[in-house]
């Protein structure tokens, strides 16, 4: 039996949901006049996301000359949105239980997702393009994979060994063996979650960057996300590199020697986050 | 100079590399302590400083690479990006793997 997308939206109420907290730091995205201070005494009353938000903060990539302490402290001085981000990109990566689905690995996944994060920001920097906003799309980029194994564990598990054992395409197998695929997942996840405009198209098209309207965010994070597994950073035996839009890879108009400052920063920043992301 | 620090000019210096020794400024001032990690706005700051040259921790003791090895395992990722393909539909997968491949094998990059 196939699953329908009504199939798969009526569920996603029984997925974990973020902290009450994310999804209010969510909501308040084009909201002028947001209490940031409120915000920033709610976030610091959950302990364990201010550690790892303020790690993430103080880290080489962010580049803060001053040891941020303090939600606040980081608003002042990263940004509002800057801030937001690291919250919610702290709070995910612990949000989804391991476990169910054998031949899911999770780790494998979230080191994907934070190596095309990182690279996704180091190209954003390049592009004159918003940094946060490009990390945060690498890092949401696949979640629409962690919807299909929270929701089917036992069927996502098939669809894993059958792409294994043929050395087939993902998406391709998904759909096959489960009649909807993870792009399709990720974006009815991503309007669950009321993420932004932007960010959704990120999702949606970051396969097909070529696509009339898909938005040159959606060029990064596809370049970002082929950059991560041609480095090999998830550590995953079957690793295999992803097709590469030519379009997109023109759009970004880098030379070589861009490219292995790109690879280089991409590894250094990767190898910093990993530690406090997935400790 | 030994095998677990090396020097680099302040244009190739990026965020995340870690200093391997202080850091004094022309007056023989202490800039950065030993330990400290750059990052961009600090780099920016060298400039200012007339540092030309840094004093970094190598990532990893800097090995040189099992050519052998790395070029099957690069060989193995890009399996779906044949060498020999058709390259005229898949030449942004040829560049990327080349580029990887120069990155990776260490090769000489004309600037």
């Amino acid at each position: 039996m196939m699953v329908t997308f009504d199939d798969l939206t009526a569920g996603l109420d029984d997925l974990p949901s973020l902290p009450a907290v994310v999804m209010e730091l969510l909501g308040s995205i084009d909201q002028e006049d947001a209490d940031l201070t409120l915000l920033a005494k709610k976030v610091a009353l959950d302990q364990a996301l201010t550690a790892k938000t303020l790690r993430l903060a103080n880290s080489s990539a962010f580049g803060l000359q001053v040891k941020v302490t303090t939600i606040q402290q980081a608003m002042t001085f990263l940004g509002f949105q800057a801030t937001r981000n690291l919250i919610l990109a702290a709070s995910m990566t612990g949000c989804f239980p391991s476990g169910r689905c054998p031949a899911f690995d999770d780790k494998a996944f979230w080191r994907l997702s934070i190596a095309t994060a990182a690279c996704a920001r180091v190209l954003a920097r390049h592009m004159h393009f918003n940094q946060d906003v490009a990390f945060t799309a690498g890092l949401v980029h696949g979640i629409g994979r962690l919807v299909l194994v929270t929701r089917y564990p036992e069927r996502y598990d098939a669809v894993l060994r059958e792409c294994a054992r043929a050395d087939g395409d993902l998406l391709e197998t998904e759909r096959a063996l489960l009649g909807i695929d993870h792009v399709l997942a990720g974006r009815a996840l991503a309007e669950h979650w009321q993420f932004s405009d932007t960010l959704r198209q990120a999702i949606a098209f970051y396969g097909q960057p070529d696509m009339p309207g898909a938005g040159f965010l959606a060029t990064i994070v596809h370049v970002a996300n082929a950059v991560a597994h041609a480095l090999d950073l998830a550590g995953d035996a079957d690793e295999v590199v992803p097709p590469v839009s030519s379009v997109a890879w023109t759009a970004l108009g880098l030379s070589e020697e861009a490219w292995l400052q790109v690879f280089r920063e991409t590894e250094l920043q990767f190898e910093e986050m990993t530690a406090i992301l997935l400790a | 100079m030994s095998n677990d620090h090396e020097l680099v000019p302040v244009t190739k210096a990026l965020p995340g590399m870690v200093l391997s020794d202080e850091l004094l400024d022309s007056h023989g001032l202490v800039l950065l302590a030993k330990g400290a990690v750059l990052s961009e706005a600090i780099i920016a700051s060298l400039g200012r400083h007339q540092i030309d040259m840094v004093p970094v921790a190598r990532v990893e003791a800097h090995r040189a690479p099992d050519g052998a090895a790395v070029q099957a395992r690069l060989d193995f990722l890009f399996r779906r990006h044949a060498r020999d393909g058709d390259s005229d539909s898949d030449w942004a997968g040829h560049l990327l793997r080349r580029y990887v491949e120069d990155y990776r094998l260490e090769r000489q990059v004309a600037p």
